[in-house]
């Protein structure tokens, strides 16, 4: 992009940002406030056969250690209640909590750390996805049989979560296929990595608790803590200060219970501040490895016949909101394609690994990498350029997508044409570059949301939302909306948000979903003051409120040019009389209906709210004899519906994009033969640099899709994470003459597959 | 911990002598702290205001370049730019800007880390290391001084003060060149350093390679003399290589394995030689050779 | 050992009593009260503790407090020219560079660093410049556009 002229929007907590004012959660400091420590397990799998924190109680200083005994026996998890706040009886993962220290430095709780005296006996590691799901395989969760879980959820020992998706006859399809192309790919776990490492803070103020903390999902924070510590809602309140990034990382209930209860027993306010390594190792919110086999069927003519498939994700150790990862895998290896007749099962898996939850698109890079890796297979097998059999297998406008989804306007078609022309796909390159292409799909998510509003006498107006503003610019862009609806300015907005006691119910900065959904309530709430500001415009102004027109901070009668009144007036006149306060929430749309197709442990992920489509069109360099791989240049053509904020949705192309190449190239989670993380450091787990980013040139396709959200929005957060490791897959599979079966595709792999075709 | 400044270097001398340890930007030491791989020690001098250390002098032989020079100013400065051009590589691709910033040569060195930088490119270029105590100083050659990853043959009470450079002949060139998974922030996964003299006809005169991190040490690659004589051509460059994979004995570890180390070090080798050869030849090519011939990731 | 020292932040003297041990970010964000300066890896792998001691860039989770005695250390707070944002910073609104805005005080002090230096650096000298500066968010673009931006303003 080049500089722009046009004035551009500028983000309402941006000189905070830049001027180091703005407050993150680890900012903050409270009278008597201690600082928390954890002691992890440290070990991957195990039965704890002592467990003594006397010394540590003793050391001058501390004020609250706690373990299992301390707190509610109370198992919890979104889809299987199979975790507690503090391991009981057996370890399952190295960052699994066994106690927490509260002390009145961070130095005097690392000591009483290191004084609690643990033992253990090891059980046998669960690492391999495949062999967990054999029946003689050890159990990383004895009493699986007993937990309570989601009603949809399909389990079976190590299988938390199992799905499929069927339809059609695949065994006929395959039968009948001119070539049949069977493919593996497995991909490594890999990490959210913000920038901002996770804090905490908790205050007590007699029955009721304020929790400062740098979660994605303060809804969620609160829920957990009630679940866990035994509380309503009403008191708990849960306050997030700027947010330091998330990218799924901070999605889920984190850590705010424990600090909530350490500063109970203490009597203190506490606070809890993660290392760079605490990061890595302890969240359940890791990007899942998988293992995935895919076999289809294509005719000469390149028409997809059947596709069948098995997909393993690793869950670890528990069962994080990942219950609906196999049926999403299940729709990505699927892909956006005509397949008539489909089979794919998909298992979520135990393993003493760090638990997986959402990473920005959860499943979708990995199983998007697979398949599109596995498409260029196929065209190659066909002789067929693989952009043309794209063209002619992707879904369309009025076609029947693989789960028997039926979509109303969909650009995939135009974001295939322009990311190939962003890069000049078929352009002549030199011997050491190619180009690859991949395409990707995302669901909006129709979840429940709420938001108020008020204008004050003065004019000025407050947007007081449930949503969570974790970088990506939606919450800012909530001020346009209103702005739009009531013919006011967005500066005459100030936002109130991430506070669980001043605004309704959001889901939070996860799902791509802010503007989608909150959007609709700002606009449902901003439409109440509109109607109350025309009913008094039109007294004021003798005319019918059905006249009144609100714009530029004024309130016209239509055709009547001279005959207005300013917003501000009215305001003024409102705050003696009824006051402008409006409130929003709206219908969310409900899931498009699918036919022909049936599926196993449905939890909703097989139809589309919203679709959103992209194409991603790669040009690398590869370094032959070192099997290093630079990415110069991507094209990313996006159908995310109407672009309200071009400058924030552009910012999450070219982040999307960049996480994407990371994944493709440089970051994956290392397990040692003990289960345990031998890369949790950002010197051996490498983020991309400044230094590395290519050029991104993006395109937005915008057509009207039924079921968007405000202004013809659908989400955007997520998609532009989908597609980039595959295109860059592909790009390589051309220099190498084959695929790199697994992710990342890192130097060694690279030249490993050149070298003798392994992996 | 006790923490003194040094504003001379005989009070610095005076406190290594006591046991203190000497910091410069004092990065190594706090980050080793933090991450649990070493206590602070007991007594901390910071060396780093003793301003003749810092300077960058013209001597009889060569060059002697005080121990707190850092890895900014030499990726920069002209003399070794354009004459101990491989010591301006590896300079130039330390950690990111602020490390070179504060990371300085004689900190590098004595932490004998078999991955640092500037380690091969000071072996090839034939450095000597100064020592100074209270009771005197020695230069000893910077083979001599790497003993074991962290280990140095530095006596208890000797401070680094200065690395000494012989002059360089006419016709020679030298470089640095290391794998790269990203363009920055990287630590060598393998390195390799070469310095080369050419004869009027254009043959190999004198030749010296180092690996940086396959081995427990910098090390020097043993046999390159039967490259005298040669003529600059792509069965030199395979000669090369060979003999750097052969004498590697890297480790598996997280950043790589040891096949693919033992692999790429005959490439880095290789390609450390060439670039090293070009320069002789009087070609420019700028500094750091990764970013300017687009090695690795690094185009 | 606790050490009393006196360290000059963004132009005035703050007298503290510091472990000697303690590293420099911690002492700005806490004994100082300057929060504008960040923690994210505490290894020199992040970059959003970035501060300048005499100019220069410095990761301030790697440096000893007690060594920037007698040195001007400058952190994201004292980049502001009276209530007037710099250029730099006004560049980063303008160009949408800052989304989470957790890398961005580092990144300014690395960009500020560079530009003091190098008044109109190249694009590739940009990226090395703020090649120490992880950020998560922008995949850089904008963040690259708003320093060469402010550069261009300046020039």
């Amino acid at each position: 992009m080049t500089a722009a002229t046009k004035p551009r929007f500028i983000r309402a907590d941006g000189p905070d940002k830049v001027t180091g004012s703005g407050r993150y959660t680890a900012d903050l400091t409270l009278t008597g406030m201690l600082s928390a420590k954890f002691l992890y397990a440290g070990i991957a799998h195990a039965r704890i056969t002592k467990l003594d924190v006397t010394a540590a109680r003793a050391i001058p200083g501390v004020m609250a250690v706690m373990t299992a005994d301390d707190v509610l026996d109370v198992r919890f998890g979104p889809f299987v209640q199979d975790r507690r706040l503090f391991a009981r009886d057996v370890v399952r993962f190295e960052g699994e909590i066994v106690a927490a220290v509260a002390a009145t430095t961070a130095a005097i709780a690392q000591q009483a750390v290191d004084a609690i005296v643990v033992e253990y006996d090891a059980l046998p590691l669960v690492t391999d996805l495949e062999s967990a799901l054999g029946g003689d395989a050890p159990l990383v969760h004895a009493d699986w049989a007993s937990y309570g879980a989601a009603d949809a959820l399909v389990r079976d020992r190590n299988d938390a979560s199992f799905s499929s998706i069927s339809k059609g006859d695949v065994e006929a399809g395959l039968a009948g296929a001119d070539h049949v192309i069977t493919s593996r790919y497995v991909a490594d776990g890999s990490h959210a990595a913000p920038i901002e490492p996770r804090a905490v803070v908790a205050q007590w103020e007699g029955n009721k608790v304020t929790i400062w903390t740098s979660t994605q999902v303060p809804f969620d924070a609160r829920a957990g803590v009630c679940e866990t510590l035994g509380m309503p809602a009403n008191r708990v309140r849960i306050i997030v200060p700027h947010l330091g990034g998330g990218f799924g990382g901070k999605c889920g209930f984190h850590y705010e219970a424990h600090v909530a209860a350490l500063a109970k027993v203490a009597k203190r306010p506490v606070r809890l501040v993660f290392s760079r390594r605490e990061e890595f190792v302890a969240p359940d919110r890791r990007r899942e490895g998988m293992v995935i086999d895919i076999t289809t069927g294509v005719r000469n003519d390149g028409s997809i016949t059947a596709r069948k498939a098995w997909i393993a994700i690793d869950n670890g150790a528990y069962t994080a909101d990942s219950g609906f990862f196999p049926q999403l895998a299940a729709m990505h290896v699927s892909g956006p394609y005509r397949i008539p007749n489909l089979d794919v099962a998909a298992h979520l898996v135990y393993t003493n690994h760090q638990p997986s939850g959402s990473v920005r698109a959860p499943t979708a890079p990995q199983a998007c990498w697979a398949v599109e890796s596995h498409t260029d297979e196929i065209a190659a097998a066909l002789g067929m350029d693989p952009v043309e059999f794209r063209r002619k297998n992707a879904v369309d406008t009025g076609v029947e997508g693989p789960s028997g989804q039926t979509y109303g306007e969909i650009g995939v078609q135009q974001c295939i044409e322009e990311a190939t022309k962003l890069v000049g796909y078929g352009r002549s390159l030199p011997e050491d570059e190619a180009i690859g292409v991949a395409i990707g799909w995302w669901p909006s998510f129709a979840v429940p949301s709420g938001a108020y509003i008020k204008i004050d006498g003065d004019g000025s107006g407050q947007i007081i939302t449930g949503a969570q503003e974790c970088g990506t610019g939606s919450v800012m862009t909530l001020r346009q909306l209103a702005a739009e609806e009531l013919g006011m300015d967005p500066e005459n907005f100030e936002l109130i948000y991430q506070d669980t006691s001043a605004a309704p119910y959001d889901m939070g900065a996860t799902g791509s979903q802010t503007l989608f959904n909150n959007g609709r309530a700002v606009v449902a709430a901003a439409g109440q003051i509109a109607e109350q500001l025309k009913a008094l415009a039109a007294e004021h102004l003798e005319a019918s409120p059905a006249d009144i027109l609100l714009a530029d901070g004024q309130a016209h009668v239509a055709g009547t040019p001279g005959s207005s009144v300013s917003i501000v007036e009215l305001a003024g006149i409102a705050s003696g009389g009824e006051l402008l306060i409006g409130h929003g929430s709206g219908a969310p749309p409900s899931a498009p209906p699918l036919v022909g197709s049936s599926c196993v442990g449905d939890v909703g992920m097989a139809s589309f709210v919203a679709p959103q489509f992209s194409c991603h069109a790669v040009r690398i360099r590869l370094d032959r004899d070192t099997g290093v791989v630079r990415v110069l240049e991507v094209g990313a053509a996006h159908d995310s519906g109407t672009i309200i904020n071009e400058t924030g949705a552009l910012g999450q192309i070219q982040g999307g994009v960049m996480m994407g190449i990371g994944q493709a190239l440089t970051e994956g989670t290392v397990y040692g033969d003990d289960s345990r993380q031998r890369n949790a450091a950002l010197l051996e787990y490498k983020l991309q640099t400044c230094a590395d980013s290519p050029a991104i040139h993006t395109h937005f396709v915008q057509i009207a899709t039924p079921d968007a959200g405000p202004r013809g929005a659908k989400g955007l957060a997520e998609a532009p994470n989908v597609a980039t490791a595959a295109a860059i897959s592909n790009a390589l599979a051309k220099l190498l003459g084959k695929p790199v079966r697994q992710l990342p595709m890192t130097a060694e792999r690279v030249w490993q597959t050149m070298s003798n075709g392994q992996p | 911990m006790n923490f003194t400044i040094a504003k001379t270097l005989d009070e610095a001398l005076a406190a290594v002598a006591a046991g203190a340890r000497p910091v410069a930007g004092g990065s190594d030491l706090v980050v080793g702290a933090r991450q649990g791989k070493a206590q602070l020690p007991d007594a901390v001098v910071a060396i780093d205001r003793i301003q003749p250390l810092g300077n960058i002098d013209t001597t009889s032989d060569g060059l002697r370049i005080g121990a707190l020079v850092t890895h900014a100013r030499l990726e920069a400065e002209p003399v070794i730019v354009e004459r101990y051009t491989a010591l301006a590589d590896a300079s130039a691709l330390v950690g990111s800007p602020s490390t070179r910033n504060v990371g300085t040569l004689g900190g590098n060195v004595m932490n004998a880390s078999p991955a640092m930088d500037t380690g091969a490119p000071l072996l090839v270029l034939g450095a000597d290391v100064e020592l100074q105590s209270t009771t005197g100083s020695r230069r000893i050659a910077i083979a001599d001084l790497w003993t074991a990853p962290g280990r140095t043959s530095a006596e208890p009470g000797e401070l680094c003060v200065a690395i000494h450079l012989p002059t360089r002949p006419p016709r020679s060139g030298s470089a640095y060149v290391r794998l790269e998974y990203r363009r920055a922030m990287e630590i060598a996964v393998v390195g390799a350093s070469a310095s080369v003299v050419l004869d009027a006809d254009g043959a190999v005169a004198a030749m010296a390679i180092a690996l940086t991190a396959v081995a427990p040490t910098i090390v020097a690659v043993r046999g390159v003399e039967t490259f005298l004589g040669r003529q600059i051509d792509a069965s030199l460059f395979a000669d090369v290589a060979a003999l750097a994979s052969e004498q590697a004995v890297p480790i598996s570890d997280v950043r790589a394995s040891e096949g693919y180390r033992k692999h790429c070090i005959g490439v880095m080798a290789r390609r450390a030689v060439d670039a090293a050869v070009r320069r002789a030849g009087g070609e420019s090519i700028g500094v750091p050779v990764n970013r300017s011939l687009g090695i690795g990731a690094a185009s | 050992m606790t050490i009393s020292i006196s360290l000059n932040v963004n132009g005035t003297d703050y007298p503290v009593a510091v472990d000697a041990g303690r590293n420099l970010v911690s002492v700005l964000r806490t004994e100082i009260g300057l929060t504008g300066t960040k923690e994210g890896c505490d290894d020199c792998e992040c970059g959003a503790c970035m501060v300048l001691i005499d100019g220069r860039p410095v990761n301030s989770c790697s440096y000893l407090a007690a060594q920037a005695v007698d040195r001007a250390i400058t952190t994201i707070e004292g980049v502001m020219v009276g209530d007037t944002l710099h250029p730099l910073q006004q560049a980063l609104l303008d160009e949408g560079g800052v989304q989470c805005g957790f890398c961005t005080p580092g990144m300014i002090m690395s960009a500020t660093a560079l530009l003091s230096r190098n008044a109109s650096p190249t694009e590739e000298e940009v990226r090395i410049g703020l090649s120490g500066n992880l950020c998560r968010c922008t995949g850089y673009v904008k963040i690259l556009a708003a320093v060469q931006r402010a550069a261009e303003e300046a020039g």
